[in-house]
């Protein structure tokens, strides 16, 4: 018995080997002219080759991440532009990033922090900027100023300096797949709540699920809940709430929760959604399993290679008094920072600079992102989704950042506790309400 | 001799490399920790002095769920005391009789406690997968379409998800160190036993199991301390959600000390959790000890 | 009487077979679904062989996953660990059973605490520690914490098995004019012998299967342990599911393939840990 397992188990083993062997030769093929590459500027690298100096990236841009293109692109061009300088990036998986950063910040020496790294922006930088250490951009910045907007910096600006640099921009946005729409008589993404509570009736009738929302995720299902506040509420009043200037004591963000769990009580989201993670949830709606995917703007690109016809709309007005079709979340998030601890600051400060406002422009030519750098390159080509997206930004008037950015750690955690009970149904809106309002005061 | 062995500087010597690992990686790190959680402080910039207050937040503080959390793995243990080992149990005695294929039957069964946690959880993650996986499917197919679930996103239904597979995982462990123990008992207890007229089960419960009672007060202590340690599977599987349904200590100190920034509280549970481990570890030895006499 | 416990046997036997069957039958699973393409898994083939055998899944796990390197890390961490832990043990041990001084009892419960304390409480200062010793980013990250961890159940083990070499072979060989270091290498260690394989083992599963350490103490890519990986390779993979599990067969097989070659060896070791410890 014992034999035959380990034969079995062995021979297993061998197989595998043997295929991953064969199928391996084209592999190094493939690779070779990536190979070749550094290969070629190595002659050129070599002469300053003594005083290179190196500085250590860390991202989230892993080989799943639509952010790295970007990221290979722009730091090959940098090395190509300044042979003195190499940049060594790793890329972390998205939740051990978070822990690996805070507990390098906590207790790492200057060798074992990177001189750059990538951050949110809001509390979760201020927070290692109140502590001293993150490097201020306000030097190199003086030489950008008329590639980025001031307003684009503003998340990142602590006491009034520079401290981020952002590598894209995005909004909250409601994909749908038209080709879904189509088949219970809609030709267009419904602009008002009526229309859209009339097409996930329709579709709800056909047997389809209209939402998707990954319950795994708590930021996800704020995806859904922030917009949905913001078009009862309007931006300034949920900005001060966010900022800490207002309480959460606000009867029409009650009422916000329950439109919103009332849709859920309706059967417009799929039941299975709360255990899954985001990308299993984006997948369903790729294969056509769900009608809409209210998501970032960085899924953009994905989305418009779908094998549907795709389309992209904000979420409709609830309230008309206090909001607008044009206000949405969203705003530059994703950033880079550099360690004020590195040996090479000023060189890592002038380093991130470029080198963010190159990702965020690889990042809006392949569609991940929006530019929060003014461009300076040929947008022409640009998928027809995004310029969609662009254009309802253009639009805009008015933007609030995602919550559990905007917030400071201890209150996100506690406001994305109580968003996922809203998720999950184990409160109502006046519970969300009352609950907000006692813990974050 | 005695003076060759009472030469305190080889006493010294001999001590010296576990006494440093031991105190620098585990002692010295609980003195830091204890320290810290009488502070309020996000690990990073000031820190204020806060007494005990850390402590009485956690005991008392609804929305951190500690209280919650400690429930969690507590039911953890019992169900592992309670259905864990006795099922280790039963197939160590049933295994210690020299049945046919007794190796491979020990073999298979001491396999998922090599296998690494971590892909056991990601296993188990697509064994309870609501659409695709393994579990639902089956349902499905034998007709019992309205017993699906969403097993790892209901809050009635996670906590029950997460333990099988975690008490599953360690069942071939207590098996074998209770087999060590049933196979340790002379043959001519046994034997004696045995023409005296006694059935299996009279063997079993007045000849093994009291010979063996060492072997279990260790799986129990084992079973315990494990339990309330417990994190890489349920980290895996849900990371305490959904909503804190499935928390135990250790995945909330992590998301204190890392998600939240609140260190001194982390550190506040880690003190907690030490405290716990070895204060149930005490408490069995003297249940044993007393049920000796 | 005979009946009786013939249907007890069969009952007893059906019982450990039921066991077996769910014992294996995730491995089976994980095996199976490894080699088949998302349509496969989902919907019209979940529990049989693969249709087709998909081997292309491995090259995508090894490829991009780079499985290869991480087992390996997790191999080159879990060995040192187990020769630092058997060392410092050994003379831990030695210490404290042959060695006379007052307050030896007291030390030895001193490192049993070691038994119940949770791995995870200390992450932070141990990161702290390790920082400022220069000692991150690299094996020695994983390998002094694991040792740490897993001295307290090796001292447990040695301690068993050295209070039954009998004193006799102390006291001629100090006849023989040995010193107390001639003692320990040349009488007790070779002696040791089968202690050494129990410790391995459970040094082995302390840490072949650690999570949280590895993830934070470790930034290079290159030096990322199984577990690492593979959480790291699922997240990559969350929708695809059959280079998830040509992953989770990389990073099983091995291991398991070692234990049925060596499973009596590795059993009777256990065993022999559970009772003299």
């Amino acid at each position: 018995m014992k034999k035959i397992l380990a034969l079995a188990l062995a021979l297993c083993m061998i197989f595998a080997l043997c295929a991953c062997g064969q199928q391996a030769a084209p592999a190094p093929a493939a690779e070779a002219p990536a190979a070749e590459a550094p290969a070629a500027e190595a002659p050129a690298a070599e002469a300053p080759a003594a005083e290179q100096t190196v500085l250590k990236l860390w991202c989230i841009a892993t080989e799943s991440d639509a952010n790295r293109p970007a990221y290979l692109q722009a730091i090959a061009d940098y090395e190509a532009a300044h042979p003195d300088v190499k940049i060594e990036m790793e890329a972390f998986e998205n939740e051990s990033y978070k822990t690996k950063i805070k507990a390098a910040m906590i207790g790492g020496d200057a060798e074992d922090l990177p001189d750059i790294f990538f951050t949110w922006s809001g509390a979760f930088l201020g927070e290692f900027v109140n502590a001293d250490k993150v490097q201020c951009l306000d030097e190199v910045y003086k030489d950008y100023t008329d590639k980025i907007p001031e307003v684009m910096l503003a998340n990142t600006t602590y006491g009034g300096k520079h401290f981020g640099v952002p590598t894209t921009f995005n909004i909250v946005a409601m994909f749908a797949n038209m080709d879904m729409l189509a088949e219970v008589g809609w030709d267009h993404v419904p602009e008002t709540y009526e229309d859209l509570i009339a097409c996930c009736d329709a579709l709800v009738a056909a047997g389809k699920i209209p939402f998707g929302c990954a319950g795994k995720e708590t930021w996800c299902v704020t995806e859904y809940l922030e917009p949905i506040i913001i078009k009862t509420i309007g931006y300034e009043a949920l900005g001060k709430i966010f900022a800490g200037e207002a309480t959460w004591n606000d009867p029409d963000i009650a009422k916000a929760v329950t439109t919103f769990q009332d849709m859920i009580n309706k059967g417009y989201f799929d039941p299975a959604g709360i255990a899954l993670g985001n990308d299993e949830v984006k997948a369903n709606f790729l294969a056509g399993k769900t009608a809409f995917y209210q998501n970032g703007s960085w899924n953009t690109g994905e989305i418009n290679d779908a094998s549907f016809k795709s389309a992209v709309a904000l979420f409709p007005v609830m309230n008309a008094d206090r909001s607008s079709y044009n206000q949405t979340i969203g705003g530059p998030s994703d950033s880079l920072a550099v360690c004020s601890s590195s040996k090479n600051a000023e060189l890592a400060a002038k380093v991130a600079v470029e080198l963010g406002k190159e990702i965020c422009h690889y990042n809006y030519l392949n569609a991940v992102g929006l530019p929060a750098w003014i461009p300076d390159y040929d947008t022409s080509s640009l998928k027809p989704l995004l310029v969609d997206i662009a254009n309802i930004v253009a639009s805009c008037e008015g933007m609030v950042l995602f919550g559990d950015t905007a917030m400071a750690a201890d209150p996100a955690q506690v406001y994305l506790d109580y968003v996922s009970q809203v998720y999950g149904c184990a409160i109502d809106g006046e519970g969300f309400v009352a609950g907000l309002t006692k813990d974050l005061g | 001799m005695k003076k060759l062995y009472s030469n305190k500087f080889h006493i010294l010597i001999f001590l010296l490399p576990a006494l440093i690992l031991f105190c620098g990686v585990l002692i010295a790190p609980i003195g830091a920790s204890a320290y810290f959680s009488l502070f309020d402080w996000k690990g990073i910039g000031p820190k204020t002095f806060i007494g005990l207050a850390n402590y009485k937040e956690l005991f008392t503080s609804n929305s951190i769920g500690f209280m919650k959390a400690l429930r969690n793995s507590l039911l953890l243990a019992a169900l592992s005391v309670g259905l864990q080992l006795p099922l280790a149990l039963a197939l160590a005695l049933a295994l210690g009789k020299k049945i046919k294929g007794e190796r491979a039957f020990l073999s298979v069964y001491f396999m998922p406690v090599l296998i690494s946690t971590v892909v056991i959880g990601q296993l188990w993650l697509k064994i309870y997968n609501p659409d695709y996986g393994i579990l639902n499917v089956f349902l499905r197919a034998v007709g019992l379409e309205n017993w699906t679930r969403i097993w790892l996103g209901t809050k009635q239904t996670a906590l029950g998800a997460v333990l099988v597979p975690t008490l599953w995982q360690y069942v071939g462990y207590h098996m074998l160190l209770l087999y060590a123990g049933v196979k340790s008992v002379p043959p001519e207890l046994r034997e004696a036993a045995m023409l005296d007229g006694a059935s299996d089960g009279q063997v079993n419960r007045y000849i093994v199991l009291p010979y063996i009672k060492p072997i279990i007060r260790i799986s129990v202590i084992f079973a315990v301390t494990g339990s309330l340690k417990s994190f890489d599977l349920i980290y895996v599987l849900t990371n305490g959600g959904p909503m804190h349904a499935t928390e135990v200590p250790s995945t909330l100190m992590i998301s204190m000390l890392f998600l939240r920034n609140r260190y001194g509280m982390g550190s506040t549970i880690a003190v907690l959790l030490i405290f716990l481990c070895f204060g149930f570890a005490l408490l069995i030895n003297v249940m044993f000890k007393e049920s000796e006499e | 009487m005979k009946n009786n416990s013939k249907g007890a046997r069969i009952a007893i036997y059906a019982g450990l077979v039921l066991w077996m069957l769910v014992n294996l039958f995730p491995v089976y699973w994980m095996f199976t679904f490894s080699l088949k393409d998302n349509p496969e898994i989902f919907g019209d083939n979940v529990i049989g062989l693969p249709r087709h055998w998909l081997w292309s899944n491995y090259t995508r796990a090894l490829g991009t996953g780079n499985m290869g390197r991480y087992f390996l890390n997790s191999a080159i961490v879990a060995t040192a660990t187990i020769i630092i832990t058997l060392v410092v043990a050994l003379m831990a041990t030695f210490a404290l059973t042959r060695l006379i001084w007052k307050r030896r009892r007291t030390l030895n419960k001193f490192f049993m605490l070691g038994l119940t304390i949770p791995i995870h409480a200390s992450i932070v200062p141990v990161y702290v520690t390790l920082s400022r010793l220069h000692m991150l980013n690299t094996y020695w990250a994983l390998i002094i914490p694991y040792s740490a961890f897993s001295l307290a159940m090796a001292i447990l083990v040695c301690t068993g098995f050295m209070n039954e070499i009998p004193r006799e072979l102390d006291e001629s060989a100090c006849i023989d004019g040995c010193s107390t270091w001639g003692i320990f290498l040349r009488v007790i260690v070779p002696l040791m012998k089968p202690a050494v394989a129990t410790v391995g083992i459970y040094t082995f599963l302390q840490c072949w299967n650690e999570l949280m350490f590895a993830n934070i103490f470790i930034s290079k890519s290159a030096l990322r342990t199984l577990p690492v990986g593979v959480q790291a390779l699922s997240g990559q993979y969350t929708t695809d599911w059959g280079p998830i599990g040509a992953a989770l067969v990389l990073a099983t097989f091995p291991t398991l393939l070692l234990y049925i070659f060596l499973s009596k060896k590795i059993q009777d070791s256990f065993v022999a840990g559970a009772i003299k410890g």
